[in-house]
Parts: C-alpha cells; sequence; structure tokens
C-alpha cells in the first residue's frame, strides 16, 4: 500500500506545473486584443518626405496612400479621387477618425492639393505621413 | 489510509485545462497576426475652410510653387530655407496663415516641406490649393 501510494505522488510531480504558463498566455491574449486597431493599409510603399517638425499621429486613422504615379491607394486598391469622400465616410462612421495621406515625394503637389481638400469635405483632422528628418 | 478514497476523487474533479489552453493560443495566435502597428508621423494641416472677413483684411501669406521645384513669394524665388523667416517677419502681433498655391509638375515632397516649414515657424494654419489656370 504504501508503495504505491508514493508512486502516485511521484507521479503527479513529474507532470508540469501549466498555471504559471496560463497566466502568461492570458496577459498576452489580452495585451493583443486591446492593440488590435485593424488598420487597412494601402497597400503600397511610398517614399514619404522627410521633414523637421514631425509629430506622432493618432494610431487609428483612415489611411490613403499618393503613389510616385499619383495613383491614390486606399485598402489595397487604386482608388479615384472622386470616390475619397465616400469611402472616408463609410471608413469613420460615427467614431472619430483621422485620416491620413501617405504621399511619395516624387508625387504630383496638385493632385495632393485635390486629395487633401477632397478629404477635409467629410473629415476634420487630415494629416501628411512624413519622416523624422534624421 | 483511510482518507485515500477522498484523495483520489478529488483528483478525478480537477478540470482538464489543455482544452482551455489550446483554444487561448489559437486567439492569441490571431490576434498576433491580426494587429499592425501602424506608427505614423507627420505633419497636420489645419485650415479652417471658413470665408470669414478677417482673410480679406489681413490676406494669407501665399508661396508659389512652380513645375520647374522653385518656392516663389510675390514673384521672387525664395528657396525652401527663405520659408521660415518669410513666415515669421510677415506679421509681429499674429502668426500667420500660409497658403500654398502648387502649379501642375510640382512635387509632393517639396509642398510637404514648405508646409513643415511654415508651421516649423509658427504659421496658424497651412492650407495648399492649386493654381488655377
Amino acid at each position: 500500500m504504501k508503495l504505491r501510494r508514493r508512486s502516485i505522488l511521484e507521479e503527479e510531480d513529474e507532470s508540469i506545473n501549466v498555471s504559471p504558463l496560463i497566466d502568461v498566455v492570458f496577459i498576452l491574449l489580452i495585451f493583443f486584443i486591446v492593440s488590435a486597431t485593424f488598420v487597412t493599409l494601402p497597400g503600397v510603399e511610398v517614399a514619404r518626405p522627410r521633414v523637421k517638425n514631425a509629430s506622432s499621429l493618432q494610431k487609428n486613422s483612415v489611411l490613403f496612400a499618393l503613389s510616385e504615379k499619383n495613383q491614390i491607394f486606399h485598402a489595397g486598391k487604386s482608388v479615384q479621387l472622386s470616390d475619397v469622400p465616400p469611402l472616408i465616410s463609410q471608413a469613420i462612421k460615427d467614431r472619430d477618425k483621422p485620416v491620413v495621406i501617405q504621399v511619395d515625394q516624387w508625387a504630383d503637389a496638385t493632385m495632393l492639393a485635390k486629395l487633401v481638400s477632397e478629404a477635409k469635405k467629410v473629415s476634420p483632422s487630415v494629416s501628411l505621413a512624413t519622416l523624422k528628418n534624421r | 489510509m483511510k482518507r485515500k478514497p477522498t484523495s483520489f476523487q478529488n483528483e478525478q474533479t480537477e478540470i482538464n485545462v489543455s482544452p482551455l489552453i489550446d483554444m487561448v493560443f489559437i486567439l492569441l495566435i490571431f490576434f498576433i497576426v491580426a494587429t499592425s502597428f501602424v506608427n505614423e508621423i507627420g505633419i497636420s494641416s489645419s485650415y479652417k475652410d471658413s470665408n470669414s472677413k478677417t482673410d480679406i483684411e489681413r490676406p494669407p501669406l501665399s508661396f508659389n510653387l512652380p513645375g520647374s521645384g522653385q518656392v516663389l513669394l510675390n514673384g521672387n524665388q525664395i528657396g525652401l530655407e527663405g520659408v521660415a523667416p518669410k513666415v515669421r517677419t510677415f506679421s509681429t502681433y499674429e502668426p500667420p496663415s500660409v497658403i500654398i498655391q502648387v502649379s501642375e509638375g510640382a512635387k509632393a515632397g517639396l509642398a510637404t516641406q514648405v508646409m513643415d516649414q511654415a508651421l516649423l515657424a509658427g504659421a496658424k494654419a497651412v492650407k495648399l490649393t492649386v493654381v488655377a489656370r
């Protein structure tokens, strides 16, 4: 009897205690749930202009990209200038999301001006994504 | 030795957590993959698009960006470095509003840099407009 009991106890000791693992995994899970914002990226890589007084922009934003070839991208697709205001109002719904335009430094400035003024029609906050100067 | 059955029963009633861990792991991986950290820095051009009378009283500073890549103020070439001093000295008691008029062929990078310089010099608001031909 004594021998059997001991062997059971030993077996239990051998199994790994998973409670700390679960704790850590839960903390990671909660962190990622909270930080998940589900931003739809424009889907094109642009060469952002370098400026001096760039400030951090709000993370949860509606992103547009203006490529080198003067095409406007949103959520991986090329869109027309006239489609921009409905796309923004669809994306922001009732929440107050700012619009961020990723502009290529070799894009045409007239196109940028038109895009900004279109975006301003529906969103009060329109920013240009840049890089910090060195 | 009499206690042994109860201790055995206790072990039996312990909750099996393995399916829970599996599910939590799957959720965790989903959220790791789905999270895209967009960390943009940039500049905001705040311009109240009002046709207020004060604008007529004090006309905003208007820079011109022709297609040749120059920066003009009242027809004089000032260059990118000249933007900030002009904005600073434009008005002594009030930071000016700045309008950047861009022409076909001007580069967006230059326009952004002019906006940046103007904002750096304390411009109240910056607006991009297209030159009407």
